[in-house]
């Protein structure tokens, strides 16, 4: 057999026998790897809700006791409800503060170029420590902040406002000016790829702006809105950070719990917390997933 | 037209929202030019000085302040994410080369790796502190911390790399294994250099995410702190200006990264382009 035969053979037997056994050779690493430090920590995070704690310990008794504790508690119903509450507000206002900004850039700007210019200018802050960036808003809030002074020196307030900090609108500004980007990027995509000969059509036939925004521009966008809203959401549920540096402890969510609960060895009544969290996120996510097949639209 | 009012309406508001994205980002970086000890986190600035920075630099005098663990935290953090960026692109890129081929399972090993980007951080840190505290295994930033970034970062290196195998020719390994080339000679002289560009972001999206991440790290890391742990206990104390000096030192760092990247990323362009040229002459 002379070379070249011998090479023809191996190619021609590459996909059928030793193609699949070296795909599985391939892929068996991630999936070892993603099994053993995330399906079964997440599946340890189940179990260990059913064992019974004592102060420092936890024992593989399996009990409800955890369970009975989170849902008698006022505190922990507390943070379920606020963390409801400012992911939903977030959710609103990531979207209206996105969707203007999102259509600029997706939409008006027709030059390539300035496109990706603003997406970059939008994309350039995630470059700074995600920490660092909440705790900046501090300097902007506070009583003595910069919000503050300029608004005083513009004279539209007198007295300094205090609600701006350590309340729940701090937490819901830094959140949102952290997670709004991940609202823009998916709605100007889908926004970019409208056909504008439709808008012009819609013109021609004599549709206003806001008829167009509304059945046009909105539908078509919608795709990218699910996804923007899909991130937003993971992130802001199990977010614990914003609300730890910019609320005063006066804002305590799902994720504040657990961090309190992990930093007392309270490893049972963590682990119940953390269940809810993954549940209220595969109800938001299987929801969001039912407004539009994002498998046909992509 | 409305769009003759609307756009420039439109400009207006998205030079407004670009404020909004940067406003406390520029009050950061005016306030740690703040005047030292006695100076603190907020307006007016009561003098100029260069002092925070010296502070974290540990070239400023003692002081109440007590200085930020900068120095071993900087070296865990980018040990870490070194750690990070190679095994998760060597996977990310294995799994996707095992992708470009029909298997059973296909799916479901799609959705399992993407799972790890998915999932929020203080629960994938929960699950391994307690495999870790249940099974008697030591938590450590290299050991179990290190497992954890893995499981985020390589979802981005595989969705990458997936993307780049997508537009990838496959007629020239074709060609490479028809010329009786071996399939791994192959694919480290005619797969890695077409696909370095990929590899490359794949690189640069797992060391910056590994090097910003803190949820994950804070209960799978134990004692030792990297560098987000580092900044997140000094959310409990008095902040002072040294924190946001620290914040634009650690943007610059950023900056100088991308630019590495944006270079590296340049040069190798460059030289696919040169040596098509040259095949071309040839």
């Amino acid at each position: 057999m002379t070379p070249s035969q011998a090479a023809v053979e191996k190619v021609t037997n590459e996909p059928s026998q030793n193609g699949s056994a070296s795909t599985y050779v391939l892929i068996a690493p991630a999936v070892v790897w993603m099994t053993l430090f995330l399906v079964v920590p997440m599946a340890m995070i189940i179990y260990v809700s059913f064992w019974t704690q004592t102060t420092f310990k936890i024992e593989p008794t399996l009990t409800l006791d955890s369970w009975q504790t989170f849902f008698a508690s006022d505190t922990y119903i507390n943070s379920l409800w606020t963390t409801v509450r400012i992911w939903l507000i977030v959710l609103v206002t990531t979207f209206i503060i996105g969707y203007p900004t999102a259509l600029f850039v997706g939409l008006f700007v027709k030059n390539k170029t300035l496109q990706t210019a603003l997406l970059v200018l939008c994309v350039i802050p995630f470059w700074t420590s995600f920490l660092i960036r909440v705790l900046a808003w501090r300097p902007m809030l506070g009583k003595e902040g910069a919000i503050n002074i300029i608004l005083q020196k513009a004279g539209i307030i007198h007295q300094p406002i205090e609600a701006l900090l350590f309340t729940d609108l701090s937490v819901v500004i830094g959140m949102t000016q952290i997670y709004v980007v991940f609202m823009v990027g998916p709605i100007a995509f889908m926004l970019g790829r409208i056909d504008p000969n439709i808008i012009e059509a819609a013109r021609d036939l004599g549709a206003d702006f806001w008829r167009i925004l509304r059945k046009i521009i909105l539908p078509l966008s919608l795709p990218g809105v699910v996804v923007g809203a899909i991130f937003v959401s993971v992130m802001v549920l199990g977010e614990f950070a914003t609300s730890a540096a910019l609320s005063g402890r006066k804002v305590n969510l799902l994720g504040n719990i657990i961090v309190t609960e992990v930093g007392s060895l309270k490893w049972a009544l963590a682990s119940v917390v953390g269940v809810i969290l993954t549940v209220i996120m595969g109800l938001v996510i299987a929801g969001l997933l039912r407004v539009v097949d994002l498998k046909k639209e992509l | 037209m409305e769009s003759r009012i609307l756009k420039p309406i439109l400009a207006v508001y998205v030079a407004l929202f670009l404020l909004f994205l940067y406003g406390p980002f520029i009050v950061l970086g005016i306030l740690s030019f703040q005047q030292g000890p006695e100076g603190g986190p907020q307006f007016p600035i009561i003098e100029w000085s260069v002092f925070w920075y010296k502070h974290i630099l540990g070239l400023a005098p003692p002081s109440r302040v007590s200085p930020l663990p900068i120095g071993i935290s900087l070296f865990r953090s980018v040990t870490l994410a070194g750690m990070t960026m190679v095994t998760s692109t060597v996977l990310g890129v294995m799994s996707a080369q095992a992708f470009r081929r029909n298997f059973r399972g296909k799916t479901a090993a799609f959705y399992l790796i993407v799972l790890g980007m998915i999932v929020p951080g203080i629960l994938v840190g929960l699950g391994s502190a307690l495999v870790a505290t249940t099974t008697g295994i030591e938590r450590h930033w290299w050991s179990t911390a290190f497992a954890t970034h893995v499981v985020y970062t390589l979802p981005f290196a595989f969705l990458v790399m997936l993307a780049i195998f997508n537009r990838f020719d496959a007629s020239v390994e074709e060609a490479s294994w028809s010329l009786g080339v071996s399939p791994i000679t192959t694919f480290r002289k005619v797969t890695f250099p077409l696909i370095f560009p990929g590899v490359l972001s794949a690189m640069l999206f797992a060391f910056t995410l590994s090097y910003d991440e803190f949820a994950r790290t804070l209960f799978s890391s134990g004692r030792e702190q990297t560098l987000p742990l580092a900044i997140y206990a000094t959310f409990t104390v008095e902040i002072h200006p040294n924190v946001f000096a620290f914040g634009v030192l650690t943007t610059l760092f950023s900056f100088a990264l991308l630019t590495v990247y944006a270079i590296l990323m340049s040069l190798s362009i460059r030289r696919a382009k040169r040596a098509a040229i040259q095949e071309a002459i040839e």
